[in-house]
């Protein structure tokens, strides 16, 4: 006997758990050693017609016989024709992706998890701070404050990466600063060829005045970086509450059922992986939790 | 033609002894495949009741830390024995299911779902800890924005017949958690054991319905009291009690108190408490591919945060040592599900503490962690 | 307009020059020279005399040392308004121990690193102020340091056979 909701009865049995939706992989874009971008489209027309996301969401993606690996899309949540997901090759899975070529299918489940809190940026700067493999899941929110520039005010991109041809998507940066984005780019180390800077994602907070109270601050990359850059912002009297993190976990099923995900009382699957600093505060400093 | 049934809901029934295969014999013409405790490699285990012969009727168990032992004394009692390691979890959230086969075609998969139905199952003597860690599972599973097809069927399916414990062990605690050792209400029947007849109180309207036909007769004031008594001396024999107090502050303020490094040198993480306990859900999937590459199959499967594996991500285990995970365990099992689920993750069953290997016993740990945090 | 005019309008936009007092800012004026660097000029080599601290106000320098066989191996790149070559001011000086670089086209207020010590030891308020500022800027170089150190974008194999 189950309380309250359900009664005694014989429900037909279709089991939809973890069962995924294909798509074509339509092109494959190399953005760096080791990582593409994959840009797939629903084989099922009716999937693909009601697909939608937002920024900051993931997929599972699917390869059979190898497994499911979380990847953040890294397309425009406007222009759902062709879904992007931007892969570092790091897993068995992700390093199966890292084999297939255009015209190969694979698994979807998704969209999942929480969003980049667009609503609540409007009216106000935005300063997205992020490094490596973290710069795809903000690309929609630079995508988003493109098409509807008006609606922010000003706009800084902070990225980072291990060197300079570590960097990805540099070839939008211009087109980014013409949208009036200001793009900051630093390498943790570069030889001599390189004009930019050099040094960790933090550090660029000196490069710019910020106005704090009106500033929310989107971060998302290794989990050591967006430590610093919390405390870069909280330093310049960020509100809590206007701080956004992304945080990595082992996703496994995207619905907050597995456990594996955990993080306190939250499943970084379904309650993150964005989430406002203050929720995310008390377990923050905790090591290995 | 038979009179009607005048027992309604939540009132109570004797059964004469002697007469309960007549209620099993019921169940299984009713379609559904009747479980229970039976003694099986000097433990008991939950298997196939074909008649009441199957209970372990005359033993009694010895729990303690690490400890588990079976007793035959040659008793009356079909239900006096605390039951093993298993629980009612492996028959609602089973440990192995398989969720669906993909067999390659021209390139594309074609997927074949599992459609096999499920058992109903009618469960025999779920303990009060039992059946509140079955309601904690069903806020796991059975949520408003997710439910676990496979565990809601089996769960909406399943008959259950609670059993009141008249005979706690060592390792009990449920009287500190709140969920027994009697059973109010939850269930489709309620037994309670005397000598020499069961009394079921009806728990619901199929419950009624099952009992309707059966040689049951109105339970007599002199049985009730009777069986009241056994209850209220149950709570006394309980072996262990845990104080409650404010728990998921306790653990989550605390996380950083140096207790938890304790337990680092007696831990083997083996998993055997996440396994044996009743509420514990994790799981995982696992993928298998036919060595032509041709088929391929996912099944989901028990996971445990004590394996290396749970909390493995790109770059490495973001829970290296065994207290993090020892304190994952319990932080959730006693902090953070509160959060989650809005109860408790335990039930006070006492089998973490009766099957681990090292007899760690969370009711000390928690005790030994509210003495550091008090000094 | 007067060399020291020129160099005293240029501190003033400083943003940390503004706590000083007239008088601090003109000691410091006194010794300090403007400079001009082209894209690809040196400023100068490891092992160098230990002579002025720098000021960026406007380009970018970067800071590199020499790692046979890798070639430059540039750590980190001072933008406007930041401070390099500080280590001349400290109580032991020594040679460079990095050189710097223009990237780009760049002004410098370069101070005399020897005299600074001196107007320090003689005005301790300039002194703190100097110092305190300094601090702030060694703190701020060491947790990049150690940040770099980390190599936060590194793959989990490099990772795990460390």
């Amino acid at each position: 006997m189950i309380e309250q909701t359900l009664k005694h009865s014989t429900t037909s049995h279709t089991s939809g758990l973890l069962e995924p939706v294909w798509a074509e992989i339509v092109s494959i874009t190399p953005e760096a050693e080791g990582i593409s971008t994959f840009w797939i489209r629903f084989t099922d027309p009716a999937v693909a017609a009601t697909y939608s996301f937002q920024p900051g969401q993931f997929n599972m993606v699917y390869i059979p016989g190898y497994g499911e690996a979380a990847i953040s899309i890294s397309s425009s949540s406007e222009d759902s024709a062709l879904i992007g997901h931007t892969i570092r090759f790091v897993g068995n899975v992700t390093r199966a992706i890292s084999r297939l070529k255009v015209g190969d299918v694979i698994g979807i489940r998704g969209p999942f998890g929480s969003a980049w809190p667009i609503r609540e940026m409007e009216g106000h700067d935005v300063i997205i701070a992020c490094g490596g493999v973290g710069l795809p899941p903000l690309r929609p929110v630079i995508y988003y404050i493109m098409n509807h520039r008006e609606k922010f005010g000003k706009v800084y991109l902070l990225y980072g990466a291990r060197t300079p041809s570590d960097l990805i998507f540099p070839k939008e940066y211009a087109s980014w600063e013409e949208a009036n984005i200001q793009v900051h780019v630093t390498v943790d180390r570069a030889d001599e060829d390189w004009q930019g800077q050099v040094g960790v994602v933090p550090m660029l907070f000196y490069r710019f005045r910020m106005d704090a109270p009106n500033s929310l601050v989107l971060t998302c990359g290794p989990e050591i970086m967006i430590r610093f850059v919390v405390y870069e912002g909280l330093a310049r009297r960020v509100q809590p509450e206007n701080i956004y993190v992304s945080l990595e976990r082992n996703m496994k099923c995207g619905q907050g059922s597995c456990g594996h995900c955990q993080l306190g009382p939250y499943f970084i699957c379904k309650d993150g992986p964005v989430f406002r600093f203050d929720a995310l505060q008390p377990y923050f400093n905790v090591e290995e939790f | 033609m038979q009179n009607e049934f005048i027992f309604g809901v939540n009132s109570t029934v004797a059964l004469q002894k002697k007469d309960f295969d007549l209620l099993l014999k019921k169940l299984q013409e009713l379609g559904y495949e009747v479980v229970g405790p039976r003694v099986d490699e000097q433990t008991l285990r939950y298997g196939q009741i074909n008649t009441m012969n199957d209970l372990p009727k005359g033993y009694i168990s010895k729990q303690e830390a690490g400890r588990f032992q079976l007793i035959h004394t040659g008793h009356s009692r079909y239900f006096d024995v605390i039951p093993g390691a298993q629980s009612w979890k492996q028959f609602l959230f089973p440990s192995r299911v398989e969720l669906f086969e993909l067999n390659k075609n021209a390139g594309r998969w074609d997927i074949n779902r599992t459609e096999s139905h499920s058992p109903a199952y009618a469960f025999i003597g779920v303990r009060g800890c039992e059946l509140a860690a079955i309601q904690i599972q069903d806020k796991a599973f059975i949520r408003e924005d997710f439910t676990d097809p496979f565990y809601q069927e089996r769960r909406e399916r399943a008959f259950l017949i609670a059993v009141n414990c008249s005979n706690p062990a060592g390792t009990c605690f449920c009287a500190s958690m709140g969920t027994g050792p009697r059973v109010e209400s939850g269930a489709d029947l309620i037994l309670t054991e005397l000598d020499n007849v069961f009394l079921l109180k009806i728990g619901s309207e199929l419950g009624r319905n099952v009992l309707n036909g059966l040689p049951v007769e109105s339970a007599s004031a002199f049985l009730l009291q009777a069986a009241e008594r056994e209850l209220e001396q149950a709570s006394k024999k309980m072996g262990r009690t845990l104080d409650t107090e404010d728990l998921p502050e306790l653990l989550l303020e605390n996380l950083d108190a140096a207790h938890w490094q304790k337990i680092n040198s007696r831990c083997l993480s083996c998993a055997n408490c996440t396994q044996v306990c009743p509420t514990c859900f994790c799981w995982d999937t696992v993928d298998t591919m036919s060595l032509n590459g041709t088929e391929t199959k996912r099944e989901r499967v028990w996971d445990s945060c004590f394996n290396p594996g749970y909390s493995y991500q790109a770059g490495g285990n973001t829970r290296p040592t065994i207290h993090s995970r020892y304190r994952q365990w319990l932080s959730h099992k006693f902090g953070t599900w509160k959060v989650q689920y809005g109860t408790l993750g335990c039930t006070g069953c006492g089998r973490c503490i009766t099957w681990c290997p090292a007899g760690i016993d969370i009711t000390e740990e928690i005790a030994a962690l509210r003495k550091e945090v008090k000094k | 307009m007067q060399e020291l005019d020129k160099v005293k309008l240029e501190l003033g936009k400083i943003p940390w020059f503004q706590e000083l007092q007239i008088k601090h800012l003109d000691m410091i004026a006194g010794i300090t020279q403007l400079k001009q660097a082209h894209a690809g000029e040196t400023l100068f080599r490891e092992s160098d005399k230990e002579d002025f601290i720098y000021i960026v106000l406007e380009g970018r320098v970067a800071l590199d040392m020499f790692v046979p066989p890798r070639g430059k191996v540039r750590f980190y790149t001072a933008e406007r308004w930041e401070v390099f070559g500080w280590s001349s001011v400290t109580p032991s000086v020594r040679q460079r121990t990095a050189g710097a670089t223009a990237v780009t086209e760049t002004f410098l207020a370069a101070v005399e690193a020897a005299k600074l010590r001196e107007l320090c030891d003689q005005d301790h308020t300039l002194g703190y102020l100097v110092m305190r500022r300094l601090a702030n800027v060694v703190a701020s170089r060491l947790l990049i340091t150690r940040l770099q150190l980390l190599d936060m974008f590194s793959s989990p194999e490099e990772n795990n056979a460390k």
